[in-house]
């Protein structure tokens, strides 16, 4: 069953088009891997699922809910870190989890669950401005995972990690499903890290899907096209190579 | 509505201790001003409040407007320094809610301000003034008045900062607001109505002139109204963004 779903999701900035007639599936419970370069519209399509931007056209429908008739509901389920650790340098980490907790009426524990799950443990009772780009980073994942919600967005969530963090957050975001049906919406350039924890992939260029599925049929489309399919990365690499150059002939 | 949550935010950011120093800043005019010229106003005829509100409180009202000008700036600064805001954004709480109890918090502590300011004024009273002895309805009444009066400015000032990401963009704005509302002539009666204008106002002045509550209902219907357009603005803030 897909929990969210969009209908031809358009988003323009002015005459730009970030985001082009979207058609996304994304199955309760799985892992969606989402790809594409700079600019190819994956952080703006997270923001309309969050409202923090609203769709120029289209629709899109988040566990049978829909915007703006039911923010507050929607925003209840979901956890979300978008582009870049959002915090008040001002406060601790503790005290910004605590913000959080209040907000969405978990209990008590749960703040100290996400400092453990995020490696901040240690540092709890430090001023968030003072933090590492790496720990703040972890603040911002431990911002997203409190309370454990059934839906997650994650835009790079590994980001200025070192490599045990990235492997740390591979392990938690891989896990999820399986602990508590959570579906995971994850945007990330490093390849190799997708192929290791998504279950299926939507792959965005210039605003435009180009394609989605799982990982298998990938891996048979890259095959059919006569692209390269021994790993994500050179699909990957291959199908936006192909694609820039289809615009480049259009022009 | 829970106001903990938008007092911690404030935590460490200076915004608590900037009010009592601006109280004490604008409370040590009047009393320097009477120390010095002790004998230029408790020669004049009339009320003591009176007297004292006429030589001071027009400094005392432009460094009240200033205060609160950089205290509504500190208070978007901290959600936008690390964008917090953004956090708050996707969390299921309405962001009307927040920008409310920002506004109720910074009108407490302007009603703070001001009493400090009046018991400054009572103080002077006492020491200048040892026969006329203290009126406590009438201090009641002067207070309440200007607090009201300096409601669509606190209204409007966090509607300046709350638009504006850079913190010294809302504060420039507001300082030239609040600069040019201080040397627009003095006699137009829709110009004294004006946020950063009516703070300047007096009780007693108004109600020579039958202006008490006119001031009062235009400056509440005007808080109202700019509420309402902020409730509007953040709506559609969205689809720009
Ligand atoms: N507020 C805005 N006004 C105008 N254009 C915008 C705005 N926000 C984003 N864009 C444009 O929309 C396009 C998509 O941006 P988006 O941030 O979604 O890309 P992305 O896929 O997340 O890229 P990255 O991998 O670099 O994070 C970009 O070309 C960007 O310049
Ligand atoms: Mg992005």
């Amino acid at each position: 069953m897909n929990i969210i779903e969009t209908k031809n999701l358009t988003k323009a900035y002015g005459d730009f088009t970030a985001v082009s007639s979207l058609n996304l599936h994304i199955r309760k419970g799985s892992v969606y891997g989402f790809l594409g370069p700079n600019g190819a519209g994956k952080s703006t399509t997270m923001k309309m699922f969050l409202g923090l931007t609203r769709p120029t056209d289209g629709a899109f429908h988040i566990n049978k809910k829909r915007f703006p008739q039911n923010r507050v509901e929607i925003l209840k389920e979901i956890g979300s870190f978008i582009e870049a650790p959002a915090f008040y340098g001002n406060l601790t980490g503790a005290e910004n989890l605590e913000l959080i907790r209040k907000i969405l009426g978990l209990q008590e524990d749960s703040v100290d669950d996400a400092l453990e799950l995020t490696g901040l443990q240690e540092f709890k009772n430090r001023l968030a401005k003072r933090y590492s780009l790496g720990m703040k980073q972890r603040l911002g994942l431990a911002g997203a995972l409190i309370g454990r919600p059934p839906i997650l967005f994650l835009d790079e969530p590994t980001n200025g990690l070192d490599p045990v963090g990235i492997h740390e957050i591979r392990t938690l975001i891989k896990s999820l499903p399986k602990k508590y049906e959570c579906t995971v919406l994850v945007s990330s350039h490093l390849l190799p890290e997708i192929e290791l924890m998504a279950d299926d992939i939507g792959i965005l260029n210039h605003g435009h899907l180009l394609f989605e599925g799982s990982l298998d049929d990938l891996k048979f489309h890259a095959h059919d096209m006569g692209m390269p399919d021994d790993n994500l990365e050179e699909t990957f690499l291959a199908m936006i190579d192909a694609d820039n150059q289809k615009r480049r002939d259009r022009r | 509505m829970r106001f903990g949550m938008e007092l911690k935010k404030l935590r460490r950011t200076g915004y608590f201790p900037a009010f009592p120093a601006g109280a004490a800043a604008a409370s040590a005019f009047p009393i320097l001003n009477m120390a010095v010229r002790t004998e230029v106003y408790t020669g004049l005829p009339g009320n003591p409040l009176d007297i004292l509100l006429d030589a001071s409180w027009q400094m005392m009202a432009m460094l009240n407007i200033l205060l609160i000008v950089c205290c509504t700036c500190m208070m978007y600064h901290t959600e936008y320094a690390e964008n917090g805001i953004q956090k708050m954004e996707v969390l299921p709480v309405r962001q009307i809610s927040l920008f409310l109890r920002k506004f109720l918090i910074t009108t407490a502590m302007a009603a703070l301000v001001i009493m400090i300011e009046f018991a400054a004024l009572a103080f002077c009273i006492l020491m200048w003034f040892p026969d006329a002895g203290i009126d406590l309805k009438e201090f009641l009444c002067h207070w309440s008045f200007e607090v009201i009066l300096l409601l669509p400015t606190i209204m409007v000032s966090l509607i300046i900062a709350s638009a504006c990401r850079n913190m010294w963009i809302s504060l420039g704005i507001g300082v030239i607001l609040v600069f040019t509302f201080s040397v627009l002539p003095k006699d137009y009666l829709f110009l004294d109505l004006c946020p950063y204008c009516s703070p300047y106002q007096l009780l007693t002045a108004a109600e020579e002139n039958g202006h008490a509550a006119l001031f009062l209902g235009v400056c509440i219907g005007e808080t109202a109204l700019a509420g309402m357009a902020e409730h509007i603005y953040l709506k559609i803030r969205r689809y720009f963004s």
